[in-house]
């Protein structure tokens, strides 16, 4: 299926349904991907509440192998698969007559684009905060005895694919859809994906050094630091936001008022 | 509509319609700042302060009061640096702050709390808003990136234990315990059991330290300041570079592949 635009010309003056918001910000997709981060994250916090410390306490349990490897063995592919699926769906449907896009339908997709970088931002939060401290708890309480633990095995094996879900799969809208990142590639952009996304390879960093070194679980530990150093580049989001308004300022100019938009850049 | 709309409306030149359009963007804004940030200042906090904060009876004079303003500043830094060129809002540090303070709570409440059965009392986040404000406060009075570092970093770092105190005073009341003084904050550490945290690895005062007495808090935040102002310019000229606006050309063949070729 492809979603080629056919240049239409646009009337300035128009009183129809394309001058409410709703033609222009659909939150049903949206909604849905929050509500599911919701009960994933919900259940998998109620998960760590009742089978953790009764039977995740010891990797060679063969409990241990029933509650929380099973956890990892199902979520891993699932959460990668979907990934795959979905950034592969975007590719093939991507806009493949992107010159002819009409400012209406280009404002559309910012307003997709921004709601796809709010669904990773709600992600980011989850990993970066709420489940972090979380495997703070579980460590500072409980030896770490393998890679995985019931702390690890949401924050590292669900809250990462998840994140990496919505930042590769904004990324790949906004090359496929939005002229002035498929002319240039962004370097804001790139680094608000990449950094986050290399945080899984530096798991292997982190997980060598608590193999290897009686570190204790001291958290402000330069052990931790790769995570820390590739958590700055949130920072560049912002950026992301400004060449996002560079060219939403025109089109709203040329939706809703009398001024022309000039080509994007 | 009042006359504060009106003149919104004429501003931004659009009608009504495209200026509630608008409107709806900055709302997703504000959600994707509150969580991004939430997440990215609670995950480097959380890392580089780590046990200073977590614990009661890691806030000490020496370490707790140099190592969390100093870090807890970084971000903020970057995000006021962001917010004020761009937009002249002075609210980045103390969004920050804010917005780390929340974080800290709630995972102090759902995580160490409900999941790891600590007390309440073990783990008092430390807050940085006062220091926060003011340095906003001084970016607006002074409207210069070099003169809030200077003074504002500065104040930052100084009114950071003061700002802690009201919270934090119950807990350094001396005790006797074993026939040796301790803190509240100390009989909270060894009578709670942390076994992934030894009580060793704790940073205990020594040497002359003692001798200063109550000027050892000031000595450790002056030397904060010092830091945070240069960690000031640093984190403000990191927040500028990220946010590059800056496109690398796409290559002619992934052009084609979009129709732009």
């Amino acid at each position: 299926m492809s979603t080629a635009s056919v240049a239409i010309p646009v009337p300035r003056e128009s009183s129809g349904a394309d001058r409410k918001a709703g033609h222009y910000v659909r939150f049903n997709l949206f909604a849905f991907g929050v509500i599911v981060m919701v009960a994933m994250f919900g259940a998998f916090r109620m998960y760590q509440q009742v089978f953790a410390w009764e039977y995740g306490l010891d990797a060679t349990a063969p409990e241990f192998e029933t509650y929380w490897m099973t956890l990892v063995k199902i979520e891993i592919p699932v959460l990668f698969g979907l990934g795959f699926v979905c950034w592969g769906y975007l590719w093939l449907t991507r806009d493949r007559n992107m010159s002819a896009l009409t400012p209406k339908v280009e404002l559309q997709r910012y307003f997709s684009f921004t709601l796809w970088l709010v669904a990773y931002t709600f992600a980011i939060y989850f990993i970066g905060s709420f489940f972090a401290e979380g495997d703070g708890v579980w460590h500072q309480t409980v030896l770490r005895d393998t890679p995985f633990t019931p702390s690890h095995n949401v924050l590292f094996y669900a809250c990462i694919p998840t994140y990496i879900f919505f930042s590769v799969g904004g990324f790949v809208y906004a090359i496929t859809r939005l002229p002035a990142f498929s002319r240039g590639i962004s370097v804001a952009h790139v680094l608000a994906v990449l950094g986050p996304v290399l945080i899984l390879p530096n798991l292997g960093f982190n997980e060598w050094g608590h193999a290897y070194w009686l570190t204790e679980e001291i958290f402000s530990h330069p052990l931790h630091w790769g995570f820390v150093v590739l958590g700055w580049n949130a920072l560049a989001l912002p950026g992301v936001a400004l060449q996002m308004i560079q060219r939403m300022v025109p089109l709203f100019h040329e939706v809703f008022g009398d001024m022309p938009a000039k080509p994007a850049d | 509509m009042s006359p504060n709309s009106r003149e919104i409306l004429a501003v931004s030149e659009l009608p009504p319609e495209g200026a509630k359009l608008s409107r709806i963007w900055d709302w997703c804004v504000v959600a994707a700042v509150a969580l991004l940030f939430m997440g990215a200042i609670h995950l480097h906090v959380m890392l580089t302060v780590g046990d200073w904060d977590m614990f009661i009876d890691w806030k000490d004079r020496q370490f707790w009061v140099l190592v969390t303003p100093v870090s807890m500043l970084m971000i903020p830094a970057a995000l006021q640096a962001v917010f004020w060129h761009y937009f002249r809002l002075p609210i980045g540090m103390t969004l920050g702050a804010v917005l780390l303070l929340i974080a800290t709570w709630i995972t102090r409440y759902v995580g160490w709390h409900l999941w790891g059965y600590f007390p309440f009392t073990m783990g008092v986040p430390a807050t940085m808003i006062a220091g926060a404000l003011a340095c906003d406060a001084i970016l607006l009075i002074v409207r210069s990136s070099l003169l809030t570092s200077t003074f504002g970093g500065f104040v930052f770092a100084l009114l950071f234990y003061p700002s802690n105190w009201a919270s934090l005073a119950p807990y350094f009341i001396p005790i006797e315990h074993q026939g040796m003084v301790a803190s509240v904050a100390d009989m909270i550490g060894y009578v709670f059991p942390r076994s992934g945290t030894p009580e060793y690895i704790r940073m205990i005062e020594r040497g002359t330290l003692r001798t200063y007495e109550g000027t050892t808090v000031w000595i450790s935040s002056f030397f904060a300041g010092v830091i945070c102002i240069f960690m000031h310019m640093l984190w403000w000229r990191i927040g500028l570079a990220f946010s590059t606006q800056r496109f690398v050309d796409s290559s002619k063949r992934f052009k084609k592949f979009v129709g732009l070729a």
